[in-house]
């Protein structure tokens, strides 16, 4: 009797393949957690940099006025399109909307606009400097008054103790930056920001005092729910920015309570105060894309921004290169997505500003923010296509966005082919509105 | 047993390298793409979804038709 081989082949096929399969899969799974959040390990492809990717700036970069395109909306439009211009596109905007909302407009009917409305509900009743995001504290007990001393531990451990309150109170990703006076706002509120020589921060009537001793900055990045955001831009793809922002506003108030809490001081703010975006850099989070806002390597750039500055000492965290500056050469996407033709078509970043909404003095890719906005006035309050467009927006189900992830990291050369494969696969396109509410169902809860 | 004798012939084939990295890429492929076919469908990604299928579908199928030649092969050899 001969055997043919055949029946060794098959076992020895099925062995390779429980082989492969256990070998791979915890390769594949472990990705998504990271230096920057907290824990022990990112994944591999996440390198580490001594100077963020974009860093380059020049003797123009000073702190911000704080006058971003919601501060300056009204008069540029005025200025552009003639007195009551504003006004009219407010009107013919509420308009439109109750006329989708008769019309039963898939993604802006009455449901959609409200669950919207909902989601808002907390960052809507923030205020900087009072209620949730008051400069002191609001509640928690002091250690004096629980009748011990403050809390201490070297930098690296105090670290890893806020970044797992931080994590806790919702934050996807947290990081540790130096505190840079340039990245704080100069006014908002009318009034001045200033940094003194202080023991507490303050808010007057006539400015905002942060303490000089505030180095550290403690650096967000919420998830925005992608079910939602992949419904953009209608009411639902709105709620996933409002309930990002929510969010953000009761991770930074819970983890400055907590921060009071240990005998420190903290500020949290939201979009308020100070930048988000080079903290979150600095701190490691994610990198600076065409879309002139963090991309993270976790969850894209569909995360919301928050940061708490504090007194509390900390180990610091170090930018972050994944190969993303090299992608968004090369990809463009978000740029083709955008109805407005907001986003930057170039090659390379530069320091060209698009108007009064951008900071100078920085290598970046500038948006067109009155054309962003103004096409968020044909929507409902916001857009979003640019953040469900990016290829590096994706679930965390599928293992083959870890491998592409890794493979543009290391591999830039493959970027224009994953670009090309993103589009084919089908990715970035709107989903259904009315299926939110039936077959997709909420992912938190 | 063959001419009436009561001799028995096991003959062993070592399998060249490059078969067992082949089949092992095939196997990782699989084990990718049907997870990618699953993970979209959860994830509502349906076109994503149905390119996973059918590429899993075509992989298999080489894989097999590769497996079904080189079986047919051996046995005219023998």
């Amino acid at each position: 009797m001969e055997t043919k081989g055949k029946g060794t082949g098959r076992r020895a096929l099925l062995k390779t393949a429980g082989l492969i399969a256990a070998a791979g899969v915890p390769v594949a799974v472990s990705a998504p957690e990271g230096g920057a959040s907290g824990k022990a390990s990112r994944a591999w492809w996440v390198k580490t940099v001594d100077r963020p990717t974009l860093a380059e700036k020049t003797a123009d970069f000073k702190r911000f006025s704080g006058d971003n395109i919601f501060v300056i909306y009204r008069p540029l439009k005025t200025q552009r399109d003639g007195a009551g211009s504003f006004e009219a596109e407010q009107a013919a905007k509420a308009k439109r909307l109750a006329e989708w909302m008769r019309a039963s407009k898939p993604g802006f009917r009455l449901p959609d606009h409200q669950l919207s409305e909902g989601a808002w509900t907390l960052m809507n009743s923030t205020e900087p400097g009072s209620g949730l995001l008051s400069w002191t504290r609001i509640s928690v007990r002091t250690p004096a008054e629980l009748g011990v001393g403050r809390h201490t531990a070297p930098p690296g451990e105090m670290a890893q103790t806020v970044k797992a309150a931080a994590r806790l109170y919702g934050a996807g990703l947290v990081g540790i930056a130096p505190m840079n006076e340039a990245y704080v706002n100069l006014r908002q509120e009318k009034k001045d920001i200033v940094f003194e020589d202080v023991d507490v921060a303050a808010v007057t009537d006539k400015k905002f005092v942060i303490p000089r001793k505030m180095k550290w900055v403690v650096a967000l990045a919420i998830p925005m729910d992608l079910e939602l955001l992949s419904r953009a831009p209608t009411s639902l793809g709105d709620a996933a920015t409002g309930l990002g922002y929510s969010h953000s506003a009761f991770a930074v108030a819970s983890l400055a309570e907590f921060i009071r809490g240990l005998g420190y001081q903290a500020i949290p703010s939201v979009n308020d105060t100070a930048l988000s975006v080079p903290f979150a850099v600095e701190a490691g989070i994610g990198e600076l894309s065409r879309l002139n806002k963090l991309v993270t390597p976790e969850f894209g750039p569909a995360v919301r921004l928050c940061k708490v500055l504090t007194d509390l000492p900390m180990a610091c965290d170090k930018p972050i290169d994944f190969g993303l500056v090299e992608f968004c050469k090369t990809c463009k996407k978000c740029a083709e997505a955008c109805p407005s033709r907001a986003l930057s078509f170039d090659d390379e970043p530069s320091f060209k500003t698009k108007g009064p909404w951008n900071n100078p003095g920085h290598k970046a890719w500038f948006e067109d923010s009155y054309k962003c906005f103004q096409y968020w006035q044909k929507v409902d309050n916001g857009c979003g296509i640019c953040l469900a467009s990016c290829p590096y927006t994706k679930g965390a189900q599928a293992w083959i966005h870890e491998v592409v992830k890794a493979t543009a990291s290391i591999a830039p050369a493959a970027d224009g082919l994953f670009r090309i494969m993103d589009n084919a696969f089908g990715y970035g396109r709107q989903h259904d509105p009315e299926r939110w509410w039936t077959k997709d169902p909420p992912s938190r809860g | 047993m063959r001419n009436g004798t009561d001799t028995l012939t096991i003959t062993i084939r070592k399998r060249p390298w490059w078969f067992w990295t082949l089949a092992g890429s095939w196997v990782l492929s699989e084990v990718l793409l049907l997870q990618t076919a699953f993970a979209s469908v959860r994830e509502g990604e349906y076109r994503a979804a149905a390119i996973s299928w059918i590429a899993v579908a075509v992989v298999a199928a080489a894989g097999l038709l590769v497996w079904l030649r080189q079986g047919r092969r051996r046995g005219r050899a023998s």
